[in-house]
């Protein structure tokens, strides 16, 4: 038996463009997109190689260092690249899914050479999808280098960076069908997309799942149903009503939300479909004048048979399922019921409306829901779900920058 | 989720010469869109001209400098335009414009057209451009000789004619330029080059992840319910039974029905659900066949909620009130800390991703409810038909996929004798197929 991910082959994802063209960006959204829905992922670049290096001085950023007049870190670039790629095979070789490779590919020739090396380096079945990013548009290229390289410039100047690109652009060869690649060619975040023999699975999401990244970034807003009779008898689960305090404490989430959001209307606002998250949406959309939409994939987790019992109860009746949960806590599912990783792929159409949405997003759902779409933006490993932290009466708030995301929390009296 | 997409409403409008797929694709669209819940109608033009003009236009009459055809033409896509503008301003959430819309001027016309009478509804265009000749003749012989246009024609005269349409297309042809400012895909070569620009949306974007999944391989689909089941024969609701004596029988009937039937191939796709009855019968085929499932939980039947383990009898005692709404409206219908019909459908969507992606055959073993929404999103049922269907115990739904409708046989298995006995329904040739209006 199977499970869904479908692993038959390895995947390479290779970035293709010139600097500043997002190309970072894009490999860490992916690959943080591909852990979370269960695949093992990892990215080798430049950096990476560099990092895990000792040979080479650490004092250097060879990722800002284009300059193709300086012979000796051309050498250099060329180097890292060439191990970015060893070290790709070896994770592929071993137990890694998929890879992506963010290394020196501008060219017809480097992309056949790096070809040629998986060709005769991995012995695996193995695809190899391409994903380009070019920009003409100088108002993107500008926003790019505010939002992810300012900070890294030292005694350099944006200038002669920008110099560098320029020279290195005549040389850049664009992905052509003639090459018989697989690829995606996004210009200018997505306006205009290109696909070349898309097959598999595995790229079409992908694929559908870049369609929908642009630069915004805008606030997520991740609140908890508020206050049940079941929180106060301590049952899990059940399709219960909000208590009396419940109430109030929605309607203080309401104010907090009008000073946050001060009078944006075009806000995305769900809700799950249980009557706990309705009721506090109703409250909270009342005070905003807006209405939530109500989605049953944000629905708390399936306990199954655990379903309305307290704690205690399920101690005594289902010590089996107690450790078994312990034991694996990721995976362990609720007979008759679901397990995270059910709720990840139940989640999983909400995490591509929240990166399509250019404004800010406000979802009010459940505990369980809520630590899966949480992990989405702040977990490396979806190993660490069940621990996540999430209270109640508290706004979670993540704003997703170029390879992070901001985070602040406010506990609602 | 349907509401992010009614927002606004939508007007799809296809580009591309004849032969392209364009009613195909639109077909496809507007099949798959109604089955969403999204109220959806082709208007294609062709149909409006051979009501005003006749059926008898030989290809002169598309000379684009055939000044008095064009003109009638040109009357024709208006007309059809309007019907379009008013189905929407009455229950229509999305109308598909099946034309050819091959030059700017006239896809500037709509725009304008659209702009004045009805602001508020988004527009987009699906542009298909196919340069293979062999798949241009197989269109023709395919979709276009059964052509009202055609009737009394030999095969190799409306060939030839409709060659030459083609022909006075192209003089004036004008593939879609970003410069127009319109949000499309073009569909290249049957997909093997797919251009995006300017989608927005949350319905564009699922039309376009839709759209990347086409292909034209006839590969048959093949549901089949699990074997029955300890609950079934106590007709008790949910639960997750295990399969009878007779169940299993089933299933290893079903395993030698492939092994035939597939001749011996493994080269096909199998899912099923992670329920006990399904998994089952499915390991049994898997033993057959020498292949791998893939075990989906969404894929498991309907969740009945408060009534999981009742029988229907035991509902209408202990739940009249819901046992009565059920009947009333068992498409809408959501049990109790359980699901609806729609909530299936939504849930069972990725896997119609799947099955439309997949060009080898597919077999989904699986259970009543999820049959229904998977066998009406093929075979181009109204939704409301959905909860009523007949998918019955120990039978195999063979849908073949064609032009622009689905190929249907039954085979009833017998789990004793494994006497098979194949019911050919007569190819739903649906009347509706050329004379949509």
């Amino acid at each position: 038996m199977q499970q869904y991910k479908k692993t038959q082959y390895k995947l390479i994802l290779v970035l293709v463009g010139l600097p500043a063209r997002g190309k970072t960006h894009i490999s860490y959204k992916l690959n943080r997109y591909l852990n979370w829905i269960g695949y093992k992922s990892e990215i080798f670049s430049i950096k990476g190689a560099q990092q895990n290096n000792d040979g080479f001085d650490q004092k250097i950023d060879y990722e800002l260092e284009i300059d193709p007049a300086n012979q000796q870190f051309v050498e250099v670039r060329q180097q890292l690249s060439q191990i970015a790629a060893q070290q790709l095979v070896q994770f592929l070789q071993n137990d890694g899914d998929i890879a992506l490779y963010n290394g020196l590919t501008s060219t017809k020739a480097d992309r056949q050479k790096l070809k040629s090396l998986f060709k005769e380096t991995l012995k695996l079945e193995y695809q190899t999808f391409w994903v380009e990013s070019i920009c003409d548009d100088p108002q993107v290229i500008l926003n790019n280098f505010n939002e992810s390289k300012l900070s890294r410039f030292q005694d350099k100047t944006i200038e002669s960076f920008t110099n560098h690109i320029n020279v290195l652009a005549k040389d850049y060869q664009s992905l052509e069908n003639i090459e018989n690649l697989s690829y995606i060619k996004l210009i200018n975040i997505g306006k205009l997309v290109k696909v070349h023999m898309l097959e598999g699975y595995l790229c079409s999401k992908i694929v559908s799942f870049l369609l929908n990244l642009h630069a915004n970034n805008r606030q997520i807003y991740l609140v908890r149903s508020c206050q049940t009779e079941y929180h106060l008898l301590d049952k899990i689960g059940g399709d219960p009503e909000l208590s009396a305090t419940g109430r109030q404490h929605s309607q203080q989430l309401g104010d907090y939300f009008i000073e946050e959001l001060k009078g944006n209307k075009n806000i995305t606002f769900f809700s799950s479909q249980m009557k706990r998250g309705i009721q506090t949406a109703e409250i909270v959309g009342e005070k905003l004048g807006i209405k939530a939409l109500k989605t049953k994939n944000l629905d708390e987790i399936d306990y199954g048979i655990c379903d309305g019992l307290t704690v205690k109860e399920i101690a005594a009746k289902y010590p089996k399922q107690i450790k078994e949960r312990k034991a694996n806590p990721l995976e362990f599912k609720y007979p008759r019921g679901e397990s995270f990783l059910d709720v990840i792929h139940r989640v999983e159409p909400i995490i591509y409306e929240i990166e399509r949405s250019r404004e800010p997003v406000l979802i009010i759902a459940h505990v369980a829901v809520l630590k899966c779409l949480y992990a989405y933006y702040h977990c490396n490993q979806i190993s660490e779900i069940p621990n996540i932290d999430i209270p109640i009466n508290c706004v979670i708030k993540l704003v997703p920058i170029p390879y992070h995301c901001l985070e602040s929390r406010v506990i609602i009296k | 989720m349907q509401e992010l997409g009614k927002q606004q409403k939508m007007v799809i409008g296809m580009v591309g010469l004849p032969a392209r797929g364009k009613t195909y694709i639109s077909r496809k669209i507007c099949r798959y869109l109604n089955w969403m819940g999204f109220k959806s109608k082709v208007f294609n033009i062709g149909n409006y001209r051979r009501q005003i003009c006749g059926t008898d236009c030989n290809s002169n009459f598309f000379d684009p400098g055939n000044k008095d055809a064009s003109k009638a033409r040109d009357e024709c896509a208006l007309l059809a335009l309007n019907d379009m503008i008013n189905y929407l301003r009455n229950e229509g959430d999305v109308s598909l414009y099946d034309g050819t819309n091959t030059t700017k001027q006239r896809r500037k016309l709509i725009m304008e057209t659209l702009q004045q009478k009805f602001s508020e509804v988004q527009v987009f265009w699906v542009e298909s451009i196919c340069n293979d000749e062999d798949v241009i003749l197989r269109n023709i012989q395919l979709t276009k000789l059964n052509n009202p246009d055609y009737v009394g024609k030999s095969s190799d005269e409306a060939t030839q004619d409709f060659q030459q349409r083609i022909e006075q297309y192209a003089k004036v042809y004008e593939p879609i330029d970003m410069d127009e400012n319109i949000s499309f895909i073009k569909i290249i070569d049957i997909g093997n080059d797919i251009m995006i620009y300017n989608i927005q949306g949350f319905l564009q974007s699922k039309l376009v992840s839709y759209l990347m999944n086409l292909h034209i391989y006839p590969r048959p689909i093949y549901l089949s319910r699990h074997g029955e089941s300890q609950y079934n024969v106590v007709h008790k609701v949910g639960g997750d039974s295990d399969l009878t004596q007779t169940g299993l029988m089933y299933a290893k009937q079903l395993g030698k029905y492939f092994i035939q039937e597939l001749e011996g191939s493994r080269n096909i796709k199998m899912f099923t659900s992670t329920m006990q009855r399904a998994l089952h019968t499915s390991n049994e085929v898997c033993e057959f066949l020498g292949v791998e499932y893939y075990s989906l939980k969404a894929l498991d039947e309907i969740n009945p909620g408060i009534c999981d383990g009742l029988t229907y009898q035991q509902i209408a005692d202990k739940f009249p009130q819901d046992y009565e709404e059920r009947k009333m409206n068992k498409l809408t219908y959501r049990y109790p800390r359980g699901e609806s019909y729609l909530d299936v459908i939504s849930r069972v969507e990725q896997i119609i991703f799947e099955i439309e992606r997949s060009r080898l055959p597919v077999i989904v073993i699986a259970h009543q409810a999820i049959l229904r929404c998977l066998y009406a999103y093929f075979h181009e049922h109204e939704v409301p038909e959905i909860p009523k269907l007949n998918i019955p115990l120990h039978q195999v739904i063979k849908l073949v996929p064609a032009a622009y409708y689905c190929k249907e046989t039954r085979i009833k298995i017998d789990p004793m004798t494994g006497h098979w006995e194949i019911q050919d329904e007569a190819t739903i040739k649906k009347v509706k197929s050329f004379l949509d209006l």
